[in-house]
């Protein structure tokens, strides 16, 4: 009957699945289980005396013919293991003569062969190339446990030096903490040598500075009355302002030969420019508060009114605290050195007449020329001379130690930021720090130096790209020893700053296989280098991968 | 795609994640001269009227003349009555100086013409009926009434702000008086307005050689609360008055970092506007793709209206109007009757078509970057998926992958070996899509430049020679893709003996295609480029995108003629939907654009693009976990489905989220190809009967005013409420279930996660966690599903289906099912299974619309019941009169029946017991 017909083919249909049970006897030749059950897990497809069976997470009791009836029963999909009916659940490869494998149930009866034994299909036209997989695997493994052995001899060689590396810098450390204690202690006793000749020298400049005080007293005060100024200032615009119009102009300053600053016989247009603010012409209140300030220094240098600053008691007083800093600074005998502390001083009396532009505009140029004569030292008498040429070869003597210790100090910052840098568990890694490795791909240049930084330069030139500096390990787990971070490159455009990922792996000789940019300013890295050649660990992992088969 | 570093580089301009557009690089209304011109007629209005004694009628359509009565200039009119309660009319001059733009290629194909039935003629009122419908005539002014049944859906020109610029000569000196006095002063002096015979904009002139020819016609919907269409906007579902704004504007434009909320221009232009209220659903297809602007009046209620109301008792105030200003070309609209929202829809598919029936596929999950770097990146990523068991079906390629962004061919060094990398992917199932762009580098080693420069296939400049200007490959010249010589020239470098490195497996992306010119006016061409028949860029910008589609699915259905072409394009226009699927541009990565991505695909759905979607994950900038989670769930319940992101951005892959981000994200995928069936069978049912996907709630509940507005869920078709979470930080939404009829009562609705019920209408707060997709399924439908994962949609296609039947208040629900190859056109030939499940009486019935002619492999697998009183002690199925038991279970708050087992093209009952 023709109905009859049909249902058979719905019943087929709804069970047929249920032959697939010992279906992987066929294929493994011992114990029968469902399909897509691992040998480990046979025992527990096995039907209760009723012929039930229940889900492997206890949630439900099915008939034990629903196992692998295409139809999802359990909740953990443990009822499918061998179809693709539970999307939870997993399929076992058996894979005789290769690895065996757990792919998810997604794959079973797709029509891709995902098992190299071709179990995952049902109707398959996989090819069984588990045979021929687990060769080339073998072949695999024996020839990188080759690499990896002959790797770890080069490995073994980098673990002593980087040894050695770190006794020396440990000895070394040891060293350099012994002489900076003697030197802090040479340094304390240059200290206190330093401390009296200056007392001397001090003491002597002061009382020849008394005298020079009294000439100045009368200028000094003259120069610290800002209505004064205003006056002086007011008094200088009517004169300059030969047209009476209100304003002093360009030319009105041309004719006053006291501001031809380059001494060239010729006031001009730039250089009266100057003066009025590089303007071209001024009103009262502007001159008053820009011009006056950069004309009256001229002024009363050309009526002997103004002596350049050797002798700072002006500003002893009222502007630095520190006795010490001025004695040091001040008698600076060399003729070079002038121009500094002059300008200094002049910074000062500009402050003293409220004027900003002076210094900043100008710094050195105009005055510094207009002043050589009057800028050399006071003519000492000799004693203090003396005093001070004794006090100048304390003060040598002390900096000199001082330099030392900067030296040994910042040597021992290096020894301890390499101490700090983490060179594996055997120092094997320490040997690189200080080597560089290049690669180039079609645009750039990549270089990495291990714990340093890695960078970028395009071929075809242009500057280099920093795109990291050394960070730290960050391989997971066992392998930390297998990828570094380098951080803090330069900033992107509208980017991050860039950082790098080298993931290391272990060969003869040290270098960079391949660099990529996966990510926008993150580069990736492939270094090889023997370090990475850790015979042992390797076996162990083969030794697993083994057990397996 | 992104035109962010081009810009860049041309104005030098500095640009931020956050600043997102400069809106002064793009024009006003008031910058646009014809749309300042245009817009004036809204206060002094225009004095068009019918000429005496000009009618004729003919059995389906008639004409007559129309005068503007200020300048005496005379127009011609059409109107055509069309089958299916629409109505075409056209008005051009009757003697243009030179022939005036028609659009051409919008339409699927000539609309089919309806019978007037009638005519009668009254106080200076004609008459035409057709059908269930009526246009009323009025001769002085010049207006017409469009009817459905006795209620008037549709009046044209009632505010008289008709206005059409006829062609004119330049006249040297404007204050002469013209011969015959056709040209007054008012005229004349509008000749001399700044804009009218050449128009400047930033440092770009447009040479106008034309003078002024714009075109200009208001509608307005008295039966209609709101009005709503015109994508492509980033703006409310509902059009906004633009009462005191710009119009909205349609010119297909590369908008970079577009902001949310705005009526700019953006890719796409479709001028099909809607105008909707509790009785009517009324529509205008307004058929220019020159520049167009849209002004929105709305029907807001003021108090003097209101009191009149009350007074008089009669209709609330002005209704709502919109008023179509075209740069250039002729007066042509289609107005569609409806009445009911879906027939609407169904009349605007009816002329300007369906895409068809994807591929499965391209239904499924996208994987796109800018860029994936190499072959290896490709492969890698592809794996990647297969490590976490996560489906996906289709690799993207951006513009990298090209030798210097010359299309058509392989940047050598990164991808050495396309073909195996293609093998790589489509041996697991897998799919390819390439960016192909209309713009060519001008290089002399490039096959391509050279042909078209040979033969002259380029869009030329006014004085004739190619023009140039800048885009990705630097300076790039553009086909002319109007010309059909061009077309399959551009069409025929898809054959696989042409673009040897590709197989027929690797589908195109279509990007740039506005067209985008980096250095150009508004970042696009000048208009007063040529194309071929000599029409000005200014008559067919809107159709560059559509012109470049046609090239592209001629290119790969001749590639492989039974393959169903898959084509994703950016630009698009009217009738674009046959050819390609949209998404919706360069969005950013923050929740206003995801919460848009729904706004925006719906207009594009009601107005023929069901095929829409947005970048998951935001194109700018770096989404965090919960925006990237909460978008995954968003994109799998819009039509395209894919995840994109800028080159600047970082890698966003879902394996590189913290774990329980890739669970999420891996548990909205698998919804979605779960529901693949569902989605297949609506595509499959857009082709058939040009109803939208994707649909507003509007759509099915058109008498709920209060749902006219929510544009935060989305309906499939009839049978899915989709209401995404996306709001930062919540742990409940607010859910809308829409009223039904005027009764208050709405439909049942069932969580398709737990199967709990809904049965209030109004508004419900739902709490939800981060893996919660508030989504219901519509008591009264069924929806197929396939419920077991594959890591790719094609692998499905064996695999059988799990039936969710969600009982109404009757106990009954129904639903259909398309099942075909999922791949090539052997369904146009009826090879394909198409089912309609019904339950009634506590019984599932199938039947068979059409012959089943398809053999498929799939079965039922499952069936589950929502909505049943009580727990049936069992089913039974009967095939061919022999009858078989089926274990029946709970889940959740619904019944499951184990495993009918039922292949898909036999006839069954399945009757449940107690």
């Amino acid at each position: 009957m023709r109905a009859e017909t049909q249902l058979t083919a719905l019943v087929l249909l709804t069970y047929a699945s249920a032959v697939l049970i010992g279906h992987g006897s066929a294929s493994s030749g011992n114990v029968p289980r469902p399909r897509g059950v691992s040998l480990t897990k046979t025992a527990l497809y096995q039907p209760q005396a009723d012929s039930s069976w229940t889900c492997l997470d206890g949630s439900k009791k099915i008939p034990f013919v629903q196992i692998n009836d295409n139809y999802c029963d359990c909740v953990d999909g443990s009822d499918e293991p061998g179809t693709p009916a539970c999307s939870n659940g997993q399929f076992h490869c058996n894979n005789l003569g290769h690895k065996p494998l757990e792919i998810p149930s997604s794959r079973v009866d797709d029509g891709i062969c995902d098992c190299c034994d071709g179990s995952d299909e049902e109707n398959s036209r996989c090819i069984n190339t588990c045979i021929e997989l687990g060769a080339a695997e073998a072949l695999k493994l024996k020839s990188q446990a080759e690499l990896h052995k002959r790797g770890a001899e080069k490995r073994q060689e980098m673990i002593t030096r980087g040894r050695q590396l770190k006794s020396d810098r440990q000895a070394r450390r040891a060293e350099l903490d012994r002489r900076i204690k003697e030197q802090e202690a040479l340094k304390a006793e240059k200290e206190e040598l330093k401390r009296n000749a200056e007392a001397l020298e001090t003491e002597a400049v002061e009382a020849f500075k008394e005298q020079q005080r009294e000439l100045d007293a009368d200028t000094a005060q003259a120069e610290e009355e800002p209505l004064q100024m205003r006056q002086e200032a007011s008094l200088s615009f009517v004169r300059y302002d030969t047209n009476k119009d209100g304003f002093v102009e360009v030319t009105e300053l041309m004719v006053d030969m006291n501001l031809d600053r380059d001494r060239n016989g010729v006031v001009e247009v730039e250089e009266a420019k100057y003066f009025l603010d590089e303007r071209d012409r001024v009103d009262l209140d502007a001159f008053v508060t820009l011009a006056w300030p950069r004309i009256k220094p001229l002024k009363m240098l050309a009526e002997g009114l103004f002596k350049p600053p050797q002798i700072p008691e002006a500003h002893h007083d009222e502007n630095l605290p520190a006795t010490e800093d001025v004695s040091t600074q001040d008698p600076l005998p060399s003729e070079d050195a002038e121009i500094e502390p002059a300008s200094e001083d002049e910074r000062a009396d500009d402050e003293e007449i409220e004027d900003d532009h002076y210094d900043d505009e100008e710094p050195d140029v105009g005055v510094g020329e207009a002043t050589p004569e009057t800028t050399t030292p006071p003519n000492y008498d000799p004693e203090t001379q003396r005093l001070i040429e004794q006090a100048n070869a304390a003060r040598i003597a002390f900096d000199e130690v001082e330099r030392q210790i900067r030296e040994i100090e910042h040597e021992i910052k290096e020894i301890d930021e390499q101490t700090n840098k983490d060179y594996g568990a055997h120092e094997e890694w320490a040997v690189l720090d200080g080597e560089c490795y290049n690669f180039e791909d079609r645009e750039y240049v990549y270089n990495l130096c291990p714990f340093d930084r890695a960078a970028q330069k395009p071929r075809n030139g242009g500057s280099e790209t920093t795109l990291g500096r050394w960070d730290q390990w960050i391989g997971e787990g066992n392998n930390k020893y297998t990828k570094q971070k380098y951080a803090h490159g330069a900033a992107c455009w509208n980017g991050p700053q860039r950082s790098a990922i080298i993931h290391i792996s272990c060969a003869l000789e040290p270098r960079i296989t391949a660099v990529s940019e996966p990510n926008r300013c993150e580069y990736y890295y492939e270094f090889e280098t023997p370090a990475a050649c850790d015979s042992e660990a390797f076996a162990a992992n083969a030794e697993n991968l083994h057990d397996e088969l | 795609m992104r035109s962010a570093v081009a810009i860049l580089l041309t104005f030098g301009a500095l640009f931020s994640y956050s600043v997102g557009v400069d809106p002064n690089n793009f024009k006003t209304c008031e910058q646009s001269s014809f749309c300042k011109r245009s817009r004036k007629v809204q206060s002094s209005g225009s004095k068009y009227a019918l000429v005496e004694g000009s009618l004729n009628t003919y059995s389906d359509s008639l004409t007559a003349e129309l005068v503007n009565k200020e300048n005496n200039h005379k127009f011609s009119l059409k109107l055509e009555a069309l089958v299916g309660s629409s109505f075409r009319l056209q008005i051009d001059e009757k003697e243009p100086l030179r022939p005036r733009y028609r659009v051409e290629h919008a339409l699927k194909g000539q609309p089919e013409l309806g019978r007037i039935r009638e005519r009668s003629e009254m106080n200076g009122e004609l008459t035409v009926i057709a059908g269930n419908t009526k246009a009323v005539l009025f001769a002085d002014p010049f207006r017409i009434d469009f009817y459905e049944g006795d209620v008037l859906a549709v009046s044209v020109n009632a505010k008289n702000w008709m206005y059409f610029e006829h062609l004119r000569q330049k006249t040297s000196a404007p204050a002469e008086a013209p011969e015959g006095g056709e040209q007054p002063a008012a005229e004349a002096q509008q000749d001399d307005e700044p804009g009218t015979w050449e128009e400047n904009f930033k440092s770009h002139h447009d040479a106008k050689p034309n003078g002024p020819e714009a075109v200009a016609l208001d509608f307005s919907f008295p039966a209609a609360e709101v009005l709503f269409g015109i994508p492509e906007h980033a703006d409310s579902f509902i059009l906004k008055s633009t009462s005191g704004t710009d119009p909205y504007r349609l010119y297909n434009l590369d908008v970079f970092e577009y902001v949310v909320d705005s009526k700019m221009a953006l890719y796409g232009s479709v001028p099909v506007l809607y105008g909707h209220g509790p009785q009517r659903t009324a529509g205008v297809y307004w058929q220019n793709a020159a520049e167009t602007w849209v002004d929105i009046s709305s029907s807001e209620t003021n108090v003097v209206s209101s009191l009149v109301n009350f007074v008089s008792g009669s209709r609330k105030s002005t209704p709502p109007a919109a008023h179509f200003m075209s740069e250039s070309g002729i007066i042509d609209a289609f107005i569609l009757l409806g009445p009911k929202p879906m027939d609407a829809f169904k009349q605007y598919s009816a002329l300007t078509g369906t895409h068809e029936l994807p591929q499965l596929f391209a239904l499924a999950y996208h994987q796109c970057r800018w860029n994936y770097n190499d072959e290896k990146d490709v492969t890698s990523v592809s794996a990647k998926f297969d490590e976490y068991n996560m489906p996906m079906d289709t690799m993207w390629l951006d513009i990298e992958y090209t030798d210097n962004k010359k299309y058509f061919t392989w940047d050598s060094f990164k991808f050495p070996e396309p073909l195996t990398m293609i093998k790589n992917l489509t041996e697991l199932g897998r799919h390819l899509v390439i960016i192909i762009d209309p713009h060519i580098k001008r290089d002399s080693g490039y096959f391509f430049h050279n042909d078209c420069t040979e033969r002259g296939y380029y869009v030329k400049t006014r004085d004739g020679n190619d023009y140039e200007g800048w885009c990705w490959p630097g300076a790039a010249r553009y086909p002319d893709f109007f010309n059909p010589v061009v077309r399959d020239y551009y069409g025929s470098q898809y054959l696989l003996s042409n673009f040897k490195t590709v197989t027929s497996d690797v589908m195109i992306w279509n990007d740039m295609n506005e067209p985008s010119v980096f250095n150009g006016p508004e970042v696009t061409a000048p208009k007063d480029l040529v194309h071929f028949g000599n029409w000005e860029h200014r008559d067919v910008h809107n159709l560059y995108a559509h012109m470049h589609l046609m090239g592209t699915f001629d290119g790969l259905l001749k590639r492989d003629p039974n393959q169903r072409p898959f084509i994703l394009t950016r630009g698009h226009f009217a009738g674009s939907q046959r050819f390609a699927a949209i998404w919706t541009g360069d969005n950013m990565a923050d929740w206003t654009h995801m919460q848009h991505s729904i706004k925006m695909c719906l207009s594009e759905a009601v107005a023929g693009f069901s095929f829409c979607g947005a970048d998951i994950g935001g194109f700018f900038g770096n989404p965090d976990s919960e925006l990237i989670e909460r978008w995954y769930q968003t994109g799998a319940f819009l039509p395209f489905f894919r995840a994109h992101a800028h080159i600047d951005t970082k890698r966003r892959e879902p394996w590189l989220f913290p774990e329980r981000t890739r669970l999420i994200i891996k548990n909205a995928l698998v919804k979605r190809y779960s529901y693949l069936p569902l989605w297949y069978t609506a595509f499959y049912e857009l082709e058939r009967e040009g109803a939208p996907v994707i649909r507003p709630l509007l759509a099915h509940y058109p008498q709920d005013k209060d749902a006219y507005s929510i544009d935060n869920s989305l309906l499939v078709q009839d049978r899915l409420l989709v209401r995404p979470v996306m709001q930062q930080g919540v742990n409940k939404v607010d859910v809308y279930f829409p009223v039904k009829d005027d009764k208050k009562t709405g439909d049942y609705w069932y969580d398709v996660d737990t199967y709990q019920r809904h049965d209030r209408v109004g508004h419900e707060s739902v709490p939800v966690d981060e893996y919660k997709i508030p989504v219901f399924q519509r008591g009264g439908s069924i929806v197929p599903k396939k419920e077991r994962l594959r890591r790719a949609a094609t692998l499905m296609l064996h695999d059988p289906y799990t039936l969710i039947v969600c009982l109404d208040r009757e106990g009954k629900a129904s639903g259909t099912l398309f099942v075909d190859d999922e791949k090539s056109y052997a369904y146009r030939s009826g090879s394909f299974i198409y089912v309609k499940y019904d339950f009634a009486n506590n019984q599932l019935t199938n039947s068979f619309i059409g012959k089943p002619n398809y053999k498929s492999e799939a079965w039922i697998e499952r069936i589950v019941i929502a909505g049943l009183g009580r727990l049936p002690s069992g089913a039974t199925i009967t095939v061919n009169g022999v009858t078989q038991q089926l274990e029946v279970s709970q889940r959740d708050q619904a019944v499951v029946v184990r495993k009918p087992g039922v292949k898909m093209d036999v006839d069954f009952a399945l009757k449940l017991n107690y």
